[in-house]
């Protein structure tokens, strides 16, 4: 993995990637671009993800191994989403966040969605489930110690981040019916008749963190302090 | 002399992408059928008189996607018969006929596609795009058999050892959960494992190399930009509506314009560039024996 030496780039990236250039470019492909070149969109967020992946660490033998750690989970989150109706997509990137760091955990979120939808279909709205994905996790990294400390503050992170993945989709939904126009009387229409979708991601994710937090991340601390991760 | 399997993977790709995707969205009768003859042709010049299975599934296959659309779908104007208050017409039919052809013909042609790209030839398209994140996703697809099998091999541990699961659901699901931990465990430190062999191989230190070599010769620019070329003049003659056909109400006939004919005969020698190319190396190649 490469390096990114100069902290004050870390740190810049760190922000300005998962809450500006990502957010911007996922918007301005469904905006702007026609809707065949979404893969280059998808792809392109992909490379920002891995930059700002590159940014969450300063040795290089670490960076190897996050980076296998990463697809790792990337591979369980990807045979997760052939669980019907429950998805614990989210709760394996909140977990991957809670041990890794943000960086690692919006990774996961944003190659899980690419990777899946190798078999789910791509489209426009790869882009926008690798962004609430991402965010997911990147969110997970900042309010870590918060979330390390109880059960119940991560339950209800996992269900607030359920609507706001719900949220986020949704802008997708008003951008794909109004030929790419936003409207907020459109958008709180497409948030209600999502209601029972939103539900089933908030659930699942409850249901997901409740069972695998713990063991997970048991496992997890262990690797990172063997290995110095 | 280069058969078409040796070309640059890069130029195998964009002539099965153009070939397969103008056949799937310009669904023209007459390129259907130019599709499913080029793509038995080139499994058949690939692969001999083998095979015979494949071929009858795709037979097979053909023969229910031509006769599954008319039982479902009961639009156009001539009814040949009328089964159980349904009209089958004869458009029902045919548009069935059409979209099997279509479709047999690009099953045929990612057939020769898996034989042609193997999974390095594959991993090195990915990484003219990006390196790094190819490496990521083919390790990520890599796992999922390999947790896969793992998790049988600690299955059948725990079975020898006594701890099967009876009929009872909770002991069940401990069970598989019991199996679950022990494999992503395992997928954690085994991914380390994987990480330091990466590292002691020299991984990051340098511009990523493949295993093979593959050198973009004349001949791969030569059939790349005649690819360019016939692709370009079917997709200009699609894109003016040359190469349009109704099934409903009522057929329109095949009757194409100057541009949908150059369309047309453009299709049919871009189509067959792979036939001809196999056919050529090895004509040439019996040539040159029997000259010995």
């Amino acid at each position: 993995m490469t390096v990114i030496k100069s902290r004050r780039l870390r740190e810049f990236i760190r922000y300005a990637v998962p809450l500006v250039i990502i957010p911007s470019l996922v918007l301005a492909g469904a905006f702007v671009f026609d809707r065949k070149r979404h893969i280059l969109v998808s792809l392109a967020v992909a490379l920002f993800s891995l930059l700002l992946f590159a940014a969450g660490f300063e040795r290089r033998s670490t960076g190897t191994r996050r980076l296998v750690i990463v697809s790792v989970m990337t591979a369980l989150a990807f045979s997760g989403r052939f669980i019907p109706f429950l998805k614990p997509v989210s709760a394996i990137t909140i977990i991957t966040a809670l041990y890794l760091g943000g960086e690692a955990g919006f990774l996961v979120g944003a190659l899980t969605a690419i990777l899946a939808n190798f078999y789910f279909g791509q489209g426009p709205w790869t882009a926008f489930q690798m962004l609430a994905w991402g965010l997911i996790g990147f969110t997970a990294g900042l309010l870590a110690p918060v979330l390390k400390k109880s059960r119940i503050n991560l339950i209800i992170y996992g269900f607030i981040s359920g609507i706001a993945y719900s949220f986020i989709m949704d802008i997708w939904t008003v951008l794909s019916y109004n030929d790419g126009k936003f409207g907020l009387k459109l958008y709180l229409a497409a948030l209600t008749t999502a209601i029972p979708y939103t539900i089933s991601y908030a659930v699942s994710n409850v249901i997901f963190l409740w069972f695998l937090a713990d063991p997970f991340g048991r496992k997890l601390k262990r690797i990172v302090k063997k290995y110095n991760i | 002399m280069v058969r078409f399997h040796e070309l640059n993977p890069a130029v195998i790709a964009l002539w099965f992408f153009t070939v397969t995707g103008t056949a799937m969205f310009c669904s023209y009768p007459v390129i259907c059928f130019l599709t499913l003859t080029a793509g038995v042709l080139l499994f058949l010049v690939r692969n001999g008189r083998n095979h015979l299975r494949t071929h009858l599934f795709f037979l097979i296959l053909y023969v229910i996607l031509t006769l599954a659309n008319p039982l479902v779908s009961h639009n156009g104007k001539t009814v040949l018969f009328v089964m159980n208050d349904n009209p089958v017409t004869l458009e029902a039919l045919l548009y069935g006929l059409n979209s099997a052809t279509m479709l047999t013909g690009v099953l045929y042609m990612f057939r020769s596609f898996t034989q042609i790209m193997t999974s390095e030839k594959l991993l090195y398209i990915t990484s003219l795009l990006s390196p790094k994140i190819s490496l990521v996703l083919s390790m990520a697809v890599r796992y999922v058999p390999l947790f896969n099998r793992q998790g049988q091999k600690v299955s059948d541990t725990q079975k020898a050892m006594g701890l099967y699961a009876d009929d009872n659901i909770i002991d069940d699901i401990t069970g598989r959960m019991r199996i679950f931990s022990s494999v992503s465990t395992w997928a954690l430190e085994n991914g380390i494992v994987t990480a330091d062999s990466m590292a002691a191989r020299g991984f990051g230190t340098g511009r990523r190399t493949s295993l093979k070599r593959f050198s973009f010769t004349l001949t791969d620019t030569a059939f790349l930009i005649i690819t360019v070329i016939l692709a370009s003049t079917v997709i200009v003659a699609a894109a003016q509506g040359s190469l349009e056909f109704d099934f409903y109400p009522e057929m329109s006939g095949i009757h194409p314009d100057h541009t949908g004919k150059a369309g047309l005969a453009a299709f049919l020698l871009l189509v067959l560039m792979p036939v001809f190319k196999e056919t050529e190396a090895l004509i040439k190649w019996k040539y040159s024996e029997s000259k010995i």
